[in-house]
């Protein structure tokens, strides 16, 4: 059967980053749809060269969305290089920072990106669909919105010293203690979090009640689930073994960041620069896995906070036990996720030892090999370092989240495609589900560059002769 | 920030002509007389009765709160060459400009979200510059450096004109 091409390419600005193609029958129907990345992954070579001690500066840099998860990825890998354990203080400290990336980036996807659409609707006016138009909806939830992504800033602010590049964490620990006006200072911000972050868990839960239809047909298929646990498989997204479990949520491995080639292996397509973790026993497709916020409350047992543990019980129910594998819910775990956030800062800054100033452990015994881990906002996140005695790095390997759930933005898409978009005049509508059906996993794909430059989405449909015969634009 | 004039820059200056925003920042700093990090991309945020300077490595929204207290705001960022100005100047005006797969934020959304949320809208202008290469390295290509300096010299005159 012939088929003509719509390519969406929204992201182009340097190199460009990713784009949508879309294959159309001659039927007027979808026949497939891919997502490409075009990421460029030369930092891990303009690192290496550069000092284990360097790491945390520069790896932030990578980043203008996820710096601070980069910054302590890099600082624990630092720690098992160098052979040393941080004092409690320091990771105490650490975590807290993090608490506030994951308030901060989650609270703006949500509210800011994600929101507009699911709340206003996704065949609503472009010009109206976001935070804009969302403020005639509702005023006061807007203005949260914004104090709390300000709010997890803050923290990233009061714990590091600045808002950009902390320079923080290190090998070994941190380089600043806690004030006590500050602890207070953050603890003030708590309660209001806490009832913004809520307002949003039932905005999403009334958005489901209603929509519940689309949540079925919207991305809907089995993977593997991966994510940090604690030892009891708790959720956890500083620190801890990696959990992968099965689409009935069987536990498959447990297992240390350290021994992730023994578990994980990367598979290539030549339409993606972007490779495809999958979990090797299971070889490829069939160990393809989900990270992130749906990925993580599918690969634990519990939340060990009280709040977000009521929440997760309802989460659990979806699907009666089994892991909620339909895409959508993305965002509701990834608000339970802020809610926990929210609730372990407050129980961070609860702790005595917060204010501690035991924060740097020098006592390096020098292993010459790590591997950092921890739960960026969008997934699990792997530094990889292997230096000389002196400290200089030989080999550097980044995993970023996005990487992992690679197959599964092209399934969606595929999925997505398939299901809503339907020729030949294409309708604004149909798309912008396509591109919601990435944006669930809030992935990370505007790394390092924000040059100006035109950013329309832009749909090409081509034929089976190479014409565009329909383009599109939105800017 | 006490006075009514905001530069801000932003950028990766890891990637080369992406981080000019932050090299003209550091321009006008050194012409008030006040100093910033040698390193490249390091946080600048100066309070001085002339003007104020921001540089972040991206806009977001809380900057609309910020923006909405100032009469006057350049925005400082590299170009692609989908703009045909080796130095563009532009005024801007509130509009929501979404980024469908990213947390990308434009000056006219910051606007957009000053003017609605806190009623205020201050005089708005972009200025870019055209960046020729990208890739990891600190030092600006040569054709980007010269019109750094260029366009150090405009936002001068423009800061000069309105204080």
């Amino acid at each position: 059967m012939a088929t003509e091409k719509i390519t969406i390419e929204p992201v182009t600005r340097i190199e460009g980053h990713a784009k949508v193609t879309i294959h159309m029958n001659e039927d007027n129907t979808v026949n497939h749809a891919y997502f490409h990345v075009n990421e460029f992954r030369g930092f891990e070579k303009f690192c290496e060269g550069r000092m284990v001690f360097e790491m945390p500066q520069i790896t932030p840099r990578i980043c203008g969305i996820c710096p601070v998860s980069h910054h302590l990825a890099a600082a624990k890998a630092g720690d098992i290089v160098m052979g040393v354990k941080p004092p409690r203080t320091a990771s105490l400290l650490r975590e807290l920072m993090h608490m506030g990336q994951i308030i901060q980036s989650h609270g703006m996807h949500f509210f800011e990106l994600a929101g507009p659409d699911l709340i206003l609707g996704f065949d609503a006016d472009p010009a109206t669909r976001n935070v804009v138009g969302l403020i005639g909806a509702d005023p006061e939830l807007t203005v949260r919105a914004v104090e709390l992504r300000k709010f997890g800033q803050d923290i990233i602010f009061q714990v590091g010293g600045r808002r950009i590049h902390p320079n923080f964490a290190v090998p070994g620990g941190v380089n600043r203690a806690l004030t006590q006006e500050k602890r207070d200072h953050m603890r003030a911000g708590l309660d209001k979090a806490q009832e913004t972050t809520l307002i949003g868990i039932q905005l999403i839960k009334d958005w489901a009640d209603a929509n519940m239809e689309d949540i079925e047909k919207f991305a809907v298929f089995h993977t593997g689930y991966f994510g940090l646990v604690t030892p009891e498989n708790g959720l956890e997204l500083y620190d801890g073994n990696i959990r992968l479990v099965d689409k009935d949520g069987e536990q498959l491995e447990c297992f240390s960041a350290q021994n992730y080639l023994d578990i994980v292996s990367e598979h290539v397509e030549d339409w993606s620069y972007l490779k495809f973790p999958y979990y090797k026993k299971m070889g490829w497709p069939d160990g393809v896995y989900r990270v992130g916020p749906l990925g993580r409350l599918n690969a634990v047992d519990k939340i060990d906070t009280p709040l977000a543990q009521k929440e997760f019980e309802t989460y659990r129910q979806i699907n009666n036990g089994k892991p909620v594998y339909q895409t959508l819910y993305y965002h509701y775990a990834r608000l339970i996720e802020t809610l926990f956030a929210v609730e372990r800062a407050r129980e961070l800054l609860n702790e005595p030892d917060i204010l501690g100033k035991d924060i740097l452990n020098k006592k390096f015994n020098f292993k010459g090999e790590g591997v950092g881990v921890i739960e960026a906002p969008r997934g699990t996140l792997l530094h990889h370092y292997k230096a000389k005695p002196s400290g200089q790095l030989e080999r550097v390997n980044l995993i970023v989240s996005t990487g992992h759930n690679n197959w599964a933005m092209s399934k969606s898409v595929d999925s997505v495609a398939k299901t809503y978009v339907k020729g030949p005049e294409v309708q604004e509508g149909m798309l912008n589900r396509v591109e919601a059906a990435i944006r669930a996993y809030d992935p990370c794909l505007s790394c390092s560059t924000h040059a100006v430059g035109q950013m329309p989405i832009e749909i090409d449909v081509i034929d089976h002769d190479g014409e565009v015969t329909q383009t599109l634009k939105r800017g | 920030m006490g006075s009514k004039t905001l530069i801000i820059g932003y950028g990766n200056a890891d990637r080369q002509d992406d981080g000019a925003g932050w090299h003209i920042l550091k321009n006008i700093a050194a012409r008030l007389g006040v100093s910033v990090p040698e390193d490249p991309g390091a946080s600048i945020e100066i309070e001085h009765p002339k003007v104020d300077l921001l540089f972040d490595l991206q806009i977001y929204p809380e900057l609309a709160e910020t923006i909405s207290h100032y009469d006057r705001v350049c925005f400082v960022d590299a170009h692609t060459a989908d703009i045909p100005e080796k130095i563009s100047w532009m005024t801007l005006s509130p509009e929501y400009e979404k980024s469908p797969l990213t947390h990308h934020m434009s000056p006219k959304t910051l606007l957009s979200i000053s003017k609605t949320i806190y009623d205020q809208v201050p005089e708005a202008i972009l200025v870019s510059v055209r960046g020729y290469k990208f890739e990891f390295e600190r030092e600006l290509s040569a054709k980007t450096a010269e019109l750094v300096d260029q366009a150090t010299e405009k936002i001068w005159d423009w800061i000069n004109k309105n204080h």
